[in-house]
């Protein structure tokens, strides 16, 4: 057992699994989550990069290799849902011969990306549908196995540069029924006097909701989550957030449903979403919309056109 | 699984050692965890060690946090003590069984089935969490917050599937010789939990130990005075009393 305090290992050390001898080197620290250490390693003898994720406790590592390999056996066996979780996501399970004793570890498949919410800061707004559509996918996927994500916030969301989702940290996944292992405040539907921590669907959905604020209205939710004495915290506040802005508007009847927990699950969730970023209302707000100077000076030039034809007719 | 979970701010004064009480209370079958709360400056050298010398000999952990964190803070400990006593009595079994292993020591494979049995007793196992608040002078200003943060506690203990019951008790009491007071019994309800601390009259003294003991009479009798329950009534009749006078 080891404990957060531990240093991050530097580029170029050598991690040789205690049982199955495979030899890892360190390129660089890939994140910390509430688990462990993320480094991006190369396996000895393959040019392939792979994360490592090393456990401060390897109990708590355990239980999320459990749940990966749960995943990954579910996979196998029946036909995937879209967006169901890609696979092989995790490649080796081993301990780490360290300093001061054993460090349990696992391999998976690197994901290359930036945060979800670093991607939509640099590339603009109107990749939230998309991207929101390709996560509700994905948690969609978790749901049909019996899964919950739990801990999702932008950090634990990586967008690759064509804007392809995957989520990241699977330490907070808990079982439908089960309570809720790991969630951040904000994120939480607890923490809104807005539910239970008891793992549903729909706990993944206010996540997603408040996630979507966050995106467009970050401002607004940081003043409500401070103003706001905790017992007077409630989903009212988040609600008329997204009755004030005009940036959430068109996703208005999606996040209050979602907030108000009224999704019967997550396929209805998806359903309604599509429906949401594929309406024509929505569609006309997308930028590539026709600029209104240009109309105007299309509109003009017509009738400078037409004066002109009249004119020469006339003449 | 039967749980203290003691808040303080500083060091104990009057009366038994609380270090001395915690270990009593491990004795008893029940863990004890400490959350030293400071927001402003530090809690002092004296204080700190204190507060880690309590969970240490009560079996648990403890953390030093602000008032914000708090509510994790609790929640972090609880569930880790939970899954740690779990983790003790199998890691016992795997020792009668496979010699001197623990855990740690089993391939991946193996440590895989025992992870899943361990999960899915700290999911499912009753448990009963005792909060021992220090209502101190130093105190009244955090006691807003420890109110949220047991509230917040309460919300997840409820999503478990086992039982989950948490009872508020706060020290000192109202006179001198009334080492614990209990705001709420065993509930598993976060109504019953609110406006607990809104009549407390903060005192100087910080009887820590008699106050973890009085606690450990709470479990075992289910009431604070089980093996005198003849003087409970002569107590009350007086403390009425003292309400009326003031």
């Amino acid at each position: 057992m080891t404990t957060s305090s531990n240093p991050a290992y530097p580029a170029g050390t050598v991690i040789t699994g205690k049982w199955r001898k495979s030899r890892f080197i360190v390129r660089r620290v890939l994140g910390k989550g509430a688990n462990g250490v993320v480094y991006l390693v190369q396996k000895e003898g393959s040019r392939d990069p792979y994360a490592l994720k090393m456990g401060f406790d390897t109990l708590d590592l355990q239980s999320e290799i459990n749940v990966l390999m749960s995943l990954q056996s579910k996979r196998k066996t029946s036909e995937s849902p879209k967006g169901g979780p890609r696979m092989p996501y995790l490649l080796e399970v081993d301990d780490f011969k360290g300093p001061d004793g054993d460090i349990p570890f696992y391999v998976m498949r690197y994901i290359r990306g930036t945060s979800l919410h670093h991607f939509i800061r640099k590339r603009g707004h109107e990749w939230i549908g998309l991207t929101g559509l390709r996560l509700l996918e994905k948690l969609n996927g978790l749901h049909r196995f019996g899964f919950i994500f739990g801990d999702l916030k932008p950090e634990n969301v990586m967008v690759s540069d064509v804007g392809r989702v995957e989520l990241i940290d699977y330490g907070g996944v808990s079982s439908i029924g089960r309570s809720v292992k790991q969630f951040t405040e904000w994120y939480d539907r607890g923490y809104w006097n807005a539910g239970s921590r008891t793992s549903d669907e729909g706990y993944d959905l206010f996540a997603f909701a408040v996630l979507v604020i966050q995106m467009l209205n970050e401002e607004e939710l940081k003043a409500a989550a401070t103003r706001h004495l905790p017992q007077t915290r409630s989903a009212a506040q988040l609600l008329s957030i997204v009755q004030r802005s005009p940036k959430l508007k068109v996703y208005a009847e999606w996040l209050g449903r979602a907030i108000r927990g009224e999704f019967s699950g997550s396929r209805e969730a998806l359903k309604l979403w599509k429906e949401t970023i594929y309406a024509p209302a929505f569609a006309g707000k997308l930028p590539g919309k026709t600029p209104r100077w240009l109309i105007n000076a299309f509109a003009l030039s017509l009738m400078v056109a037409c004066l002109a034809c009249l004119w020469a007719f006339l003449s | 699984m039967k749980q203290i979970l003691l808040i303080t701010d500083g060091c104990s004064n009057v009366g038994t050692s609380p270090v001395l009480a915690a270990a009593h209370a491990f004795q008893e079958g029940i863990t004890v965890n400490v959350a030293g709360v400071v927001d402003y400056g530090t809690i002092g050298e004296l204080g700190s060690l204190e507060i880690a010398e309590i969970a240490k000999a009560g079996g648990g952990v403890s953390r030093i946090v602000g008032t914000r964190q708090l509510a994790q803070t609790m929640q972090m400990m609880t569930r880790k003590t939970v899954v740690q006593t779990i983790q003790q009595a199998v890691n016992k079994e795997l020792k009668h069984i496979l010699g001197d292993a623990t855990l740690e020591d089993l391939p991946p494979s193996q440590r895989s089935q025992v992870v899943q049995v361990v999960d899915e007793m700290t999911e499912t196992t009753p448990l009963q969490v005792a909060l021992l608040i220090d209502a101190s002078a130093s105190m009244k200003p955090k006691l807003g917050a420890v109110e949220d943060a047991i509230r917040d506690l309460m919300l997840s203990l409820q999503a478990r599937e086992g039982m989950s019951e948490l009872a508020v008790f706060h020290f000192p009491g109202r006179r001198s010789g009334e080492d614990a007071v209990m705001d709420s019994g065993w509930t598993k309800d976060a109504g019953a939990l609110r406006s607990l601390f809104q009549r407390i009259q903060m005192r100087g003294a910080t009887p820590t130990g008699p106050a973890i003991m009085k606690v450990i009479d709470f479990f075992r009798y289910g009431t604070l005075n089980g093996h005198d329950t003849w003087r409970e009534h002569a107590d009350e009749g007086e403390g009425m009393l003292g309400d009326y006078v003031v």
